[in-house]
């Protein structure tokens, strides 16, 4: 594999960190809020319940930025993009039933 | 003799005549002066946990409570504290806002008080110890928060119990993929609640209430003297019942949705409708102990609380965002390892 074919899954990757790294922000202020509830507010209580709801935004969060990094890694070995992307489909499917039983659970 | 004067006498010291301020470590009125100290437990104490049952078609059995002439209103944030005997602080408790004597005003009559049982100094280090162990707070969070002191309050509550007739319906899905489903259920369930605590003051939220009240005990009631107040400031009720009722509404919804959630036993359940109908309400109209230690964080008022009663703590806290923004970054490092990793597997 040539060294420049590597520079668009370099860069990609990059721009992946950069992207995940922005929105996880909110996801670590988020998980922060649940580690205290979890620790420090009543169990079952009012406030413990609303501060927890939304958990599963973390989950989606690592889960979007594992996917996408499946696809940069896969692109990364084989040299084919849109090969990565047609591997990608059975992955993504199981992600997003993931993603809605863990939306169900946080309602 | 009129109830003024009644709470000064009561508020002297019997052996100098001094004033006296109500010890949280001795459990008991101490002298300022000559450190004599004296009980207020009295043998119809257990009288204190007495509730009040509530009919909505029948008016208030405790009718609004005299103006006291010690009151204080706020100028910052408009609330109320009584202070007994001497007033200690010009600040408000709540926001720490300036304090001026108010004029007439009406609260309702406390049935109770549970007195404080941590001092001052254990009060100030459990505020510091929570605002140290906070996860990515801002560098100097802790010193700002050091030169805080914490106030003495009696922040009003009520409790309420009520059993609640449930009727409900619901969804939830089973399987994943072609075999998901969505079924439709519904069903009944009652519901006790027995010592809801809601705060009666804005100023104590749901939230902070939840963090410090976890264990609340009735038998810790005693009857509303003023000796108990010596020292503190106090908040009025100024809630009616019906008032106290509407707040805790949302609270108390919550709660029968997750009981709901519960009795349906499975998972994935969403769509929650349901129909409440309420019996049995009993009320009081208490008095709980709170320090609360006020600082600024970028011209942000912030509060930490600190139980009265056990020195649990909790409070409002701002974030740093650049540590955020790195554990975000390690984070995302850890999740694209192992995502790039399984990657490469898959490439052929």
């Amino acid at each position: 594999m040539q060294p420049l074919s590597l520079l668009g899954p370099l860069l990609s990757g990059l721009a992946l960190l950069a992207a995940s790294t922005a929105v996880g922000a909110g996801a670590m202020r988020k998980l922060v809020h649940v580690y205290e509830a979890k620790h420090e507010l009543k169990q079952g209580s009012a406030g413990f319940l609303r501060t927890i709801a939304g958990w599963s935004w973390i989950a989606i969060w690592a889960m979007a930025t594992w996917f996408f990094a499946t696809i940069i890694g896969d692109w990364g070995a084989s040299g084919d993009l849109d090969g990565a992307i047609a591997r990608s489909w059975l992955r993504l499917e199981i992600l997003l039933h993931i993603a809605s039983a863990l939306s169900d659970a946080d309602s | 003799m009129n109830v003024i004067d009644t709470d000064q006498s009561e508020l002297r010291c019997p052996a100098c005549g001094g004033q006296c301020l109500y010890d949280p470590a001795a459990q008991a009125l101490a002298c300022t002066s000559c450190g004599n100290t004296r009980t207020l437990e009295t043998p119809w104490d257990g009288a204190a946990s007495a509730e009040t049952d509530y009919h909505a078609d029948t008016p208030e059995t405790l009718p609004p409570d005299l103006p006291d002439s010690r009151a204080h209103r706020c100028e910052t944030c408009g609330g109320e504290v009584v202070f007994t005997g001497a007033a200690l602080s010009d600040r408000c408790p709540y926001c720490d806002g300036a304090v001026v004597l108010s004029t007439a005003d009406t609260g309702y009559r406390t049935t109770a008080l549970i007195p404080f049982r941590v001092p001052e100094k254990d009060a100030q280090e459990h505020a510091l110890d929570w605002v140290r162990g906070r996860l990515a707070a801002p560098n100097g969070l802790a010193a700002t928060v050091e030169k805080g002191r914490v106030a003495g309050l009696y922040a009003p509550f009520w409790t309420f119990d009520s059993t609640e007739a449930v009727d409900y319906w619901a969804s939830y899905t089973t399987g994943s993929g072609k075999n998901r489903r969505t079924r439709r259920t519904s069903g009944k369930l009652t519901v006790d609640f027995d010592d809801l605590l809601m705060p009666a003051s804005p100023h104590v939220t749901p939230l902070i209430r939840d963090g410090i009240l976890h264990h609340f005990d009735p038998r810790r009631l005693r009857p509303y003297r003023a000796g108990y107040l010596a020292g503190f400031a106090a908040e009025r009720h100024h809630q009616s019942v019906a008032e106290g009722l509407s707040a805790n509404e949302a609270d108390k919804r919550l709660l029968i949705r997750n009981r709901i959630k519960g009795h349906i036993n499975k998972s994935r359940v969403s769509n929650i409708g349901f129909n409440a109908d309420t019996s049995g309400i009993r009320y009081r109209r208490i008095l709980l102990p709170v320090w609360i230690l006020h600082y600024r964080w970028n011209d942000t008022p912030m509060k930490v609380v600190v139980s009265g009663l056990d020195g649990r703590t909790f409070g409002e806290r701002p974030f740093c965002r650049w540590k955020l923004t790195g554990y975000a970054a390690v984070a995302s490092l850890a999740v694209m390892a192992f995502g790039l990793l399984w990657g490469i597997g898959a490439a052929p």
